[in-house]
């Protein structure tokens, strides 16, 4: 038998399908998509459009305001009552709404991005964590980390009411000391005992200092916390924590929640952005969670714990990239919905601050002219608001079918 | 984000064989207890840190130093928040836990909600007078949007493709898109000043009484027989229902869709369509009560979530609810309105999901003739 000649390989070659990658072969699925296609073109349009307005075209809401062109409406050519083109017209303070428009959608786009960034950030990885060691029992080194943080963070009620740091010290070493016994003995031993007794005593010595009863009372709740450290705790109590603490921010309407933030934080643009992350945070939470558990007992995870491999590497390597696409998606959808928040904080006064603009806060200072009939003030900021929102939502509803025909979010 | 659309937040609940359905519900109702405790701490924790004193936002920046001691005194805001460690040390049990918090929750077991600080009227009683008006809106804007979603997407869902399809989908996307405050805004500007057609905010028109019997004026005005007043009250809500409708119609109409469109793939469905059953059984006997399960879903959580009150809505309509209520006591820092609104609505909304959960065990999705 003679051999294959190069000739006959690149025969060969041709049989074989192109290498088509997952992540090509949703792209080509994208933009074949229409809905996709009209959404990343309204998306590409805003976020162009303001981009060069915030770098290439100077504009400073301080100083532009014109009492003559109070509340004028739109005109495409200068005449002799407005002697400037207004195509959107003026506000209250005779200012160009286009201009403004034009410019607060970098405020708007802004608050969406960092809104979002701060929700996926971290209920992306409390959801990743909880779900992970949901399913997966935890490392040892883990359990000494798990553990000295379980004493830490029960350890500061009894450090705050004694007032003596060294409180909150000697319970994070409980933690890792009962994470120890935890490893090596049977749970029912002389050593369950002695960390209750730790923990009475960790309680109650260092508060002498401050007064007797308050030595009685933190050395009680030291024995309460010892007999909650002597316990086997593991990757339960995590994703039951983080979870039930998802749910306490879930059981605010997250409006009120969000307005409530800012009014804690005090108003403006940046504690818009902080207050809707922190509101979007528990849907990733759970979005994540359950996509994790969804591939955990995958084999190619079930493989890769087997090998050993590191729970960090399993997590970020082979379980994260297999559920970007729902991630992505609910992403992509949070932006829009984020934008609208953004822009209702806006409109109660609660985000940008005048005279800075931004498509909600405008239609707040202007929606009182709508009884005499400046329909331009209301209209523009509103459309603009839509349009955005619209855009990211086709998008999102795009990417869905693309990435993954069978997701429903 | 007036809405929650998304499924997986909730998860279908599959109760086991062993447990059965009033287990079940009690233990969802033990184990929302501490959910509920976590909300009135995450409450008082805002409190303390919103800066501003609440009883000099009372008294006025004049008042003398007596009399805003004085009203501390009287509401308890004198006290800490949580515990008073500094008791402790001295041996006082009692004071120690006499704070703001456990006297709150103490008082709040034999359903104490508090006086309102700025307008001296107890927290339970305006929140008897405000949540009907939040209700009935609610709920009327829930009918439109089911009425009007429910068949739309069941359409569009069964002509797959079509024209119809098309518009339903991109009018979905729009309707989830719209700003709800801006949305209704124009309703104002058209019906309101333009065409003057409605009237722009409140329940009812100076001067039109009604005898209150369920407190929701419609009905009570249709049960007495006000024919003048129903026409009133109809008249204020229906605009603030309409633009608080939009978002649920929506994502009723998309859900109701996307359901449909998965059962219909299903093989039961081919075969009652071999045995030669009309379209419309196919639809709505086979189809429409497997894919209802999602749908239930989502209605019960939006339904939750207008009865937990529409800032916007009620603020551009001035619409007397418990979210524009909520509202004004978070930026007057009013404390106990804001404590008790927040949980009323806590509670309502974590209800409604316990609700939601439970119909899933409920709609048995088998088909039967009768």
């Amino acid at each position: 038998m003679a051999e294959a000649t190069t000739d006959q390989v690149k025969v060969v070659d041709f049989a074989v399908r192109e290498h088509r990658s997952l992540w090509g072969d949703a792209w080509r699925r994208l933009i074949s998509n229409r809905t996709a296609q009209l959404g990343m073109f309204i998306v590409f349009f805003m976020v162009f459009s303001t981009t060069m307005a915030h770098f290439f075209w100077e504009y400073d809401p301080k100083i532009d305001s014109d009492y003559t062109l109070k509340l004028k409406p739109p005109n495409l050519t200068a005449n002799e009552d407005v002697e400037s083109v207004h195509i959107f017209g003026t506000d209250q303070l005779g200012r160009d709404i286009f201009r403004r428009v034009v410019h607060g959608g970098w405020n708007s786009i802004m608050v969406g991005f960092v809104a979002v960034g701060i929700s996926l950030s971290i209920g992306g990885l409390l959801g990743l964590l909880a779900g992970f060691f949901e399913a997966v029992p935890i490392s040892s080194t883990e359990r000494y980390v798990f553990k000295g943080g379980v004493g830490l963070a029960l350890g500061v009620l009894p450090a705050w009411i004694a007032d003596q740091t060294v409180i909150l010290v000697l319970f994070t070493l409980l933690g890792v000391l009962s994470a120890f016994a935890d490893l090596n003995w049977s749970e029912k031993s002389w050593r369950v005992w002695l960390i209750i007794f730790l923990g009475a005593a960790f309680g109650a010595v260092p508060a002498l200092m401050t007064s007797i009863y308050t030595a009685l009372f933190t050395g009680f709740l030291g024995l309460l916390i010892g007999m909650i450290l002597s316990r086997r705790l593991g990757g339960e109590l995590l994703s039951n924590t983080t979870m039930r603490g998802m749910d306490i921010i879930l059981a605010f309407p997250s409006y009120l929640l969000a307005i409530a933030i800012v009014v804690f934080l005090g108003p403006g643009l940046e504690k818009g952005m902080i207050a809707i992350g922190i509101v979007g945070i528990p849907v990733f939470a759970r979005l994540v969670r359950s996509s994790v558990l969804s591939v955990i007992q995958k084999e190619y995870v079930l493989a890769a714990n087997a090998t050993g491999e590191g729970h960090g590497r399993v997590m970020f390597l082979h379980i994260l990239p297999n559920i970007l696409s729902p991630i992505i998606v609910q992403s992509t959808m949070a932006l829009a919905g984020a934008i609208l928040a953004a822009a209702a904080l806006g409109y109660l006064g609660l985000g940008a601050q005048p005279p800075e603009p931004e498509w909600g806060s405008m239609l707040g200072d202007s929606y009182r002219f709508l009884t005499s009939g400046a329909w331009w003030a209301v209209i523009f900021p509103g459309v603009a608001i839509m349009l955005i929102v619209l855009g990211f939502n086709l998008l999102g509803d795009g990417l869905r079918d693309a990435l993954d025909p069978k997701l429903k979010i | 984000m007036e809405y929650v659309s998304i499924t997986y937040l909730h998860p279908p609940v599959f109760i086991s064989q062993e447990e059965d359905l009033i287990r079940y519900t009690l233990r969802r109702l033990i184990s929302v207890i501490p959910t509920l405790i976590g909300v009135t701490l995450v409450v008082f924790l805002f409190q303390r840190l919103i800066p501003g004193d609440p009883a000099i936002a009372m008294l006025g920046e004049h008042a003398t130093e007596e009399n805003v001691e004085r009203i501390r005194e009287q509401f308890g805001l004198n006290r800490p928040l949580f515990l008073d460690r500094e008791a402790l040390a001295e041996g006082d049990f009692v004071g120690f836990v006499d704070t703001q918090y456990l006297r709150y929750m103490s008082r709040l077991i034999v359903l104490d909600l508090g006086t309102s600080i700025h307008r001296r009227i107890p927290v339970a009683e305006t929140l008897a007078l405000r949540f009907p008006a939040t209700v009935e809106l609610a709920l009327l804007a829930m009918l439109i949007a089911t009425t009007i979603g429910l068949p739309v997407g069941i359409l569009s869902a069964a002509r797959r493709g079509s024209f119809i399809d098309g518009s339903t989908m991109i009018g979905s996307l729009v309707g989830v898109s719209i700003p709800i405050f801006w949305l209704g805004l124009m309703l104002i500007m058209l019906f309101g000043v333009t065409l003057n057609w409605l009237p722009v905010g409140g329940r009812l028109s100076t001067g039109i009484e009604v005898k209150e019997i369920t407190h929701l004026l419609l009905v009570d005005s249709l049960i007495t027989g006000n024919i003048p007043a129903f026409k009133d009250a109809f008249q204020h809500i229906i605009m603030p229902a309409i633009a608080l409708a939009t978002i649920p119609m929506a994502i009723i109409a998309r859900m109701t869709r996307s359901s449909m469109l998965d059962v219909l793939q299903e093989d039961y469905i081919r075969t009652a369509h071999a045995k030669g059953l009309h379209e419309r059984v196919v639809l709505y006997r086979h189809a429409l009560k497997n894919a209802f399960l999602p749908v239930v879903t989502i209605i019960g959580l939006q339904l939750g979530a207008l009865l937990a009150g529409a800032v916007l809505t009620e603020t551009i309509f001035a619409w007397p609810g418990i979210g524009k209520w909520v509202y004004d006591g978070i930026l007057a820092r009013d404390y106990p309105i804001v404590q008790g609104g927040t949980l009323l609505i806590a509670i309502i909304f974590i209800f409604f999901s316990i609700i939601v959960d439970l119909s899933y065990a409920l709609l048995d999705p088998r088909i039967h003739y009768d």
